[in-house]
């Protein structure tokens, strides 16, 4: 496949308002999973967040992948596709030509011929990974991995804020159900 | 005449999923006036504002693309139906709901349960840590909110 942009100023606008019309995020990286597969006409789309002890990729959403491939087994950042843990896209053109791959049979029996992950930043700290997979070898265009640069670090504000959201939600919940009786007991 | 046990089985195709419908099986499998229902709330594909034409019509040519990519799902829930059956419940005591998702999936699980009268729940415990973080535990969710339910944990 050619390297012609496939990421123009509709797509990312399209992409825009699925982040910011969500607050929830399992709907939101359901939704860019999907616009990301359809647009840019790839076989899938995942969106992972990472466990900073274990450096466990772990699935947030996903889209195009068989069940069968996703419960593969789990996914360390350090051995899958490892430039990911130093903050740096990786792009793997033709996977019948790499080693970076954590599970290579698996991928290869799904059908996968190329891979571009990149890493999800927050405040520059690796939070998680936006991974596209093609069904084809790749060769994806410098300006595409800019985009998808730029779209990962939304990703990560969204992941942050939707966090946040979801902690004054707890806060809001707790509040409401301290009774006045209890309150005023404490000296309010 | 309303079943003794409704269960409820949530389903997300996640290896813990698979032990869920093994514990189901096991547990319920061989028991009479037992109906169990199969859920399962896909993300729906994203609605896209009229303007934005060229992805449109990107999207468009590959519309049926992602709704096959949905309906594979479906077909895959109608795989663990057999499962059940293979298990020991009856056909007409396996339902299966697999709908577009309109809030979070625990306040879908809820609706369900509450709409549906649901008495059991077999929910798993999602075991990653950095998920969670970011999405909120939706057993968590889910537990809190039941009332006069059993609630069946596989961790």
């Amino acid at each position: 496949m050619g390297n012609a942009e496939k990421i123009d100023i509709d797509v990312f606008k399209a992409v825009a308002r699925a982040i910011a019309h969500s607050d929830d995020l399992e709907i939101m990286t359901g939704h860019l999973t999907q616009l990301l597969a359809g647009t840019l006409e790839i076989k899938g789309c995942s969106i992972f967040a990472l466990e900073p002890e274990s450096g466990e990729l772990e699935l947030l959403s996903s889209f195009g992948l068989s069940v069968g491939y996703l419960n593969k087994g789990p996914v360390f950042s350090g051995k899958s596709i490892g430039d990911i843990k130093k903050g740096k896209p990786v792009i793997i053109r033709d996977l019948k030509d790499t080693d970076l791959l954590q599970y290579p049979q698996e991928a290869s029996e799904e059908g996968i011929g190329a891979i571009v992950s990149v890493p999800i930043k927050f405040y520059g700290k690796n939070i998680g990974a936006l991974r596209l997979y093609h069904h084809e070898q790749w060769d994806i265009s410098e300006q595409d991995i800019d985009s998808l640069l730029v779209l990962a670090e939304n990703i990560g504000l969204a992941m942050m804020y939707t966090r946040l959201l979801n902690a004054l939600k707890e806060v809001k919940s707790t509040v409401n159900e301290v009774h006045s009786v209890w309150f005023n007991a404490i000296g309010g | 005449m309303m079943a003794a046990q409704k269960i409820l089985l949530p389903y997300n195709f996640k290896t813990l999923d698979q032990k869920a419908l093994a514990f189901a099986n096991s547990t319920f499998g061989h028991l009479e006036d037992v109906e169990i229902t199969l859920f399962h709330a896909y993300t729906p594909l994203p609605e896209i504002e009229a303007e934005s034409t060229s992805v449109m019509g990107k999207l468009k040519g590959d519309l049926s693309y992602l709704s096959q990519k949905i309906m594979q799902l479906e077909t895959e829930l109608k795989a663990v139906e057999e499962k059940l059956l293979q298990g020991g419940f009856a056909q007409s005591c396996i339902h299966t709901v697999f709908k577009p998702r309109k809030k979070d999936i625990a306040a879908e699980i809820i609706e369900f349960v509450s709409d549906d009268k649901s008495n059991v729940i077999i929910i798993n415990h999602k075991s990653g840590k950095a998920s969670r973080f970011f999405t909120g535990s939706v057993f968590s969710k889910v537990v809190s909110a039941l009332k006069d339910t059993t609630v069946c944990i596989v961790s």
